[in-house]
C-alpha cells in the first residue's frame, strides 16, 4: 500500500509540474478578423502572424460565429505577448492582393439609426399596411414539417436570421433594419400564425416576400419550425 | 469601388418650360459594397464578412419644400451611382436631392429651377 501511494505522489507531482511548464500562464483569445476576402488571404494571414509572434493559432471560424465576423481564435503566453500587440501585428499584415488586416472592433450593426428626416420620408413614403387574415394551421404531422421546416430555415432564413435566429446571419449587417430574432415566437400560439404567416408570404422592410417561392405547405413548415426556435445562451 | 466620397452634384434640362416635364440628373461618387467575400466555398453558408458594408440608403428628393420622392437603396447598387428621373415643373423652386448613407451620414445637393420660354 505505502508503495502505491509513493508512486502515486511521485506521479502527480511529476505531472504537476510538467503541465504546469507546459501550459503555464496561456490565454486563449479570440480575435474578430476584417480583411478576408479570398482562400488565399485565410491562408496568409495565418501563416504572417505566426512568422512575427510566438504564438499558437487554435483555428479560424469564417462563418459560424456569433458576430458574423471571421474569429480567429489564438493561444499565447501574456507574459511574452500582449493582446495589444497581436493586434498590431495583425493590421500590419497584408494579404496577397495588397489589403491590410484589421482586427473588427467597430458596432456588431454598422447600419446607423435611421435619422429624423428618413423617418419623416418614411411616415410619407413608408412601407404598405398589413392585411392580416385569419388562417388556419392544416398541418397534422408536426414532426416531419418541423424537420423540413429546419431544413428550409438552413437554407433560406439563415443567411439573414442567423443559424440559431439570433439575427446575426452573414449578410444581415447590410440591411437597414436588423433581422427579428426568432425566438420571440418560441412556442408561441394560434394567435401569431396570421402574423407570420403575412411576413414570410409578403415579406418586410428588408426581407423579400418569400410566398412568390415557397408553396403554401412550405410556409406552415417555416412556422411551424420557428416556433421551436430557443433563445441561445449568451445572446 | 470609390475610395472617396464627393459631394453629390446636379444637371437639369437647360429649356425648362411651365407645366412640361424636365430631366434631373444627379451624380454621387460614393462607394458601395456588401461587404462579403467567399473565403471558403465548401461550406454552406458560402459567404463571410470580409469588410464593413458601405452603400446609400436613402434619397429623398425635394421640389421647393415638397418632398416628392423617397428612393430606398441597398448595396446593389453601383460605386459612384448616376440617377436620372423626371419631374413636372410646376413652380419655380430649388430641386434639391438628399442621399444618407448606412452609416448615418447626410449629402445634399440642389439646383435651382427657373421657367425659360
Amino acid at each position: 500500500m505505502k508503495k502505491f501511494s509513493k508512486i502515486f505522489v511521485i506521479s502527480y507531482c511529476f505531472s504537476f509540474f510538467f503541465f504546469q511548464t507546459i501550459f503555464a500562464g496561456t490565454v486563449v483569445d479570440k480575435f474578430k478578423i476584417e480583411g478576408i476576402r479570398t482562400i488565399a488571404s485565410t491562408k496568409a494571414l495565418q501563416s504572417e502572424l505566426l512568422k512575427k509572434l510566438d504564438i499558437k493559432i487554435l483555428d479560424l471560424n469564417l462563418k459560424s460565429t456569433d458576430s458574423g465576423w471571421p474569429v480567429l481564435r489564438v493561444e499565447y503566453d501574456p507574459e511574452i505577448v500582449t493582446r495589444t500587440k497581436i493586434e498590431t501585428a495583425i493590421g500590419e499584415i497584408e494579404d496577397p492582393a495588397g489589403h491590410n488586416y484589421k482586427v473588427h472592433k467597430g458596432p456588431l450593426n454598422a447600419n446607423a439609426n435611421l435619422i429624423e428626416e428618413e423617418n419623416q420620408a418614411m411616415m410619407k413614403f413608408g412601407d404598405l399596411t398589413m392585411d392580416l387574415k385569419q388562417v388556419n394551421n392544416p398541418t397534422v404531422d408536426f414532426d416531419s414539417s418541423i424537420k423540413r421546416g429546419k431544413d428550409m430555415f438552413i437554407k433560406n432564413c439563415a443567411k439573414c436570421h442567423g443559424l440559431n435566429g439570433n439575427g446575426y446571419g452573414v449578410v444581415a449587417h447590410g440591411f437597414t433594419t436588423w433581422p427579428r430574432q426568432l425566438w420571440a415566437w418560441y412556442k408561441a400560439d394560434s394567435a401569431a400564425d396570421s402574423y407570420l404567416y403575412w411576413i414570410i408570404e409578403n415579406g418586410k422592410s428588408d426581407m423579400p416576400p418569400w410566398g412568390l417561392v415557397l408553396s403554401e405547405e412550405e410556409r406552415w413548415d417555416l412556422i411551424n419550425y420557428i416556433k421551436t426556435i430557443k433563445k441561445p445562451e449568451g445572446n | 469601388m470609390a475610395e472617396k466620397i464627393r459631394p453629390p452634384r446636379i444637371r437639369v434640362s437647360r429649356r425648362i418650360k411651365k407645366n412640361k416635364v424636365f430631366k434631373v440628373k444627379v451624380k454621387f461618387d460614393h462607394p458601395s459594397f456588401t461587404g462579403l467575400a467567399m473565403a471558403d466555398d465548401t461550406s454552406d453558408p458560402v459567404f463571410n464578412r470580409a469588410i464593413p458594408v458601405t452603400f446609400i440608403r436613402n434619397m429623398l428628393v425635394y421640389y421647393g419644400d415638397e418632398l416628392v420622392s423617397r428612393l430606398r437603396l441597398s448595396s446593389g447598387i453601383a460605386d459612384e451611382p448616376l440617377f436620372t428621373f423626371k419631374l413636372k415643373a410646376i413652380k419655380e423652386a430649388p430641386v434639391k436631392v438628399v442621399f444618407i448613407d448606412n452609416f448615418g451620414k447626410r449629402w445634399e445637393a440642389s439646383k435651382e429651377i427657373k421657367f425659360k420660354g
